[in-house]
């Protein structure tokens, strides 16, 4: 069978919490190279399937697969240096570090090369003036902005983000969408949660709706948006 | 007018007048300043070995005395029974503090904050026993503890610490920037982040364990050295983990130079106070801890550097 190796292929992932099923025999593809929205109301899972991908949590049973290669059950590290980025919900940049020191951290290779590319990715996100601030200076988007650029000096080829326009107002919403495209065309992969179903629609290919940790519905947005199914669940039709 | 010296040599040129004094202190020095100078100079290796570690990491380690305490008795083992030269003593003590720390590290080290403190000290606790115990009394000596003589003079031992002291300064001045020092920081920050960033959080850990517990189990063998004197109460005294604890924080966690300048002014004020206010030394010097620990919890460098008088740099 000849076709494109899926850069992230989950397999029948099942993840209980004591008796709750957070991911209940959930599996689905990503393809390189797509931008794909995960949805699902509070509780579906989202979150909790992102701990599997990064390795912060461990499945139950299920394979997870990083460009074919079996990642399931590895350690965070090494997940996050076979090239899978994520940004959390909650903030987690380190705050009483500078912005260079928190790229450079995380940077691989000879010191040089590390710090221009630190300095590229600042300017990137518009930050470069504040290099030596601490990274707890910053306002809230800024800070999102901060954890996006870490992921980017990881140089992951699939990128996960919780939640990222969430509270950042419109003109940085807009910014940071544009730059996640910009991104996406030089080849990344993402996997966008979000609330804001008009960010899910307006910038993803194609999205995943989960509920009660099962994937109820999958396909290009403008299916997603008609699924009786999916509109009974999430818009409670 | 054109400075005569740069920056940078003047700090090289003060360094080397500041160590060419203290090498020269055991020439014009009476005993008791060369006592104090190699107090404050064994606390001090003490207290940057567990800054290195629990400054960086925000591992709060508890077990310090562990470390001093198992070279301690390694190297005075080694000279009391088995007639080992000193200088040869020393370190195989503290290799082997470092090579039983890679095991307690790799199982403790996957605990957190306070269940990790005590657990250092349940450690600590189960080694004094184990030492002092009539099993292995062939071997350590059980509770009636080692005495010694080394055949080491007061300046010899003295130059000994001062070499030690220098190097750990070093070593925690190189590390304070570079990307090893940043690593710990981010465990300290945020351990899962770093995880999920690709930092091989346990790893960096567990070296950082190893190069605290090697350094303090060297500074820990000269000490008990310079005691003529082990026994297990003595070697893993809860003291020896709380007085470099109070240091670091009086001169800054986290810093370069804090820990020297907390076991420098501690060790000074101690003295005074021992002397001038016999009776009630213990009680005053409570009630300093506490006004440092309410309004200065930074320590000395770290207000320094948030007031601006001292530049916000990792160097210092």
């Amino acid at each position: 069978m000849a076709r494109v190796e899926s850069i992230l292929r989950i397999e029948d992932v099942v993840k209980k919490f004591g008796e709750v099923a957070a991911l209940d025999h959930c599996s689905f593809n990503i393809e390189p190279g797509s931008i794909t929205g995960l949805i699902g109301p509070n509780g579906a899972g989202k979150t909790t399937l992102f701990n599997l991908i990064t390795g912060v949590l461990r499945p139950d049973s299920g394979h997870i697969y990083f460009k074919g290669e079996e990642i399931t059950g590895k350690k965070p590290h090494e997940i996050a240096r076979k090239g899978v980025g994520r940004t959390y919900q909650i903030i987690r940049i380190f705050p009483k570090m500078t912005l260079l020191e928190n790229l450079i951290v995380v940077g691989k290779g000879k010191e040089k090369r590390v710090i221009e590319r630190a300095m590229e990715l600042l300017s990137l996100v518009k930050l470069a003036e504040k290099k030596d601030d601490n990274a707890s200076e910053l306002s809230f988007g800024q800070q999102k902005l901060l954890s996006l650029a870490q992921v980017l000096m990881l140089d992951a080829e699939l990128v996960l983000l919780d939640e990222p326009a969430a509270g950042i107002n419109p003109t940085l919403q807009n910014e940071l969408m544009a730059l996640i495209h910009q991104l996406n065309r030089e080849g990344k992969t993402f996997i966008i949660v979000e609330h804001d179903m008009n960010v899910i629609m307006g910038h993803c290919g194609s999205a995943i709706a989960l509920n009660y940790g099962q994937k109820i519905a999958e396909g290009t947005c403008s299916e997603i948006q008609n699924d009786e199914c999916l509109l009974e669940h999430y818009f409670g039709r | 007018m054109k400075a005569l010296l740069s920056e940078k040599n003047r700090i090289w040129l003060g360094i080397f007048v500041l160590m060419a004094f203290l090498i020269s202190i055991p020439f014009f020095a009476s005993d008791y300043w060369i006592t104090l100078l190699t107090l404050i100079l064994i606390f001090t290796v003490y207290s940057s070995g567990w800054n290195v570690f629990s400054g960086l990491t925000g591992y709060t380690n508890f077990g310090l005395a562990w470390s001093i305490g198992l070279s301690g008795y390694v190297s005075s083992l080694l000279i009391a029974d088995y007639g080992f030269f000193w200088l040869f003593a020393w370190p195989v003590g503290a290799i082997f503090t470092g090579i039983v720390s890679i095991g307690v590290g790799y199982i403790l080290l996957r605990i957190k904050g306070v269940y990790f403190a005590i657990s250092m000290v349940a450690l600590t606790e189960g080694t004094r026993e184990l030492f002092g115990t009539k099993y292995l009394k062939t071997v350590t000596h059980g509770g009636i503890g080692v005495p010694f003589v080394a055949g080491i003079g007061l300046s010899t031992l003295y130059w000994a610490i001062l070499v030690l002291a220098f190097f750990t300064i070093v070593i925690c001045y190189r590390i304070s920037f570079s990307k090893f020092g940043l690593r710990l920081l981010t465990i300290r920050e945020d351990e899962q982040a770093a995880e999920t960033l690709g930092i091989h959080t346990t790893r960096e850990k567990i070296i950082a364990f190893i190069l605290s517990a090697f350094l303090v189990g060297l500074a820990g063998s000269i000490h008990f050295t310079y005691q003529n004197y082990i026994d297990p109460s003595f070697a893993f005294n809860i003291q020896l983990t709380l007085t470099p604890i109070v240091m670091t924080l009086f001169g800054g966690v986290g810093t370069v130079f804090g820990p020297l300048i907390g076991a420098t002014l501690f060790t000074f004020i101690h003295e005074i106070l021992w002397a001038e206010l016999t009776l009630l030394y213990m009680a005053v010097f409570g009630g300093i801890l506490m006004v440092l620990i309410l309004f200065f919890p930074q320590g000395l460098l770290g207000w320094l550097k948030e007031r601006g008088i001292l530049p916000r740099s990792r160097k210092i």
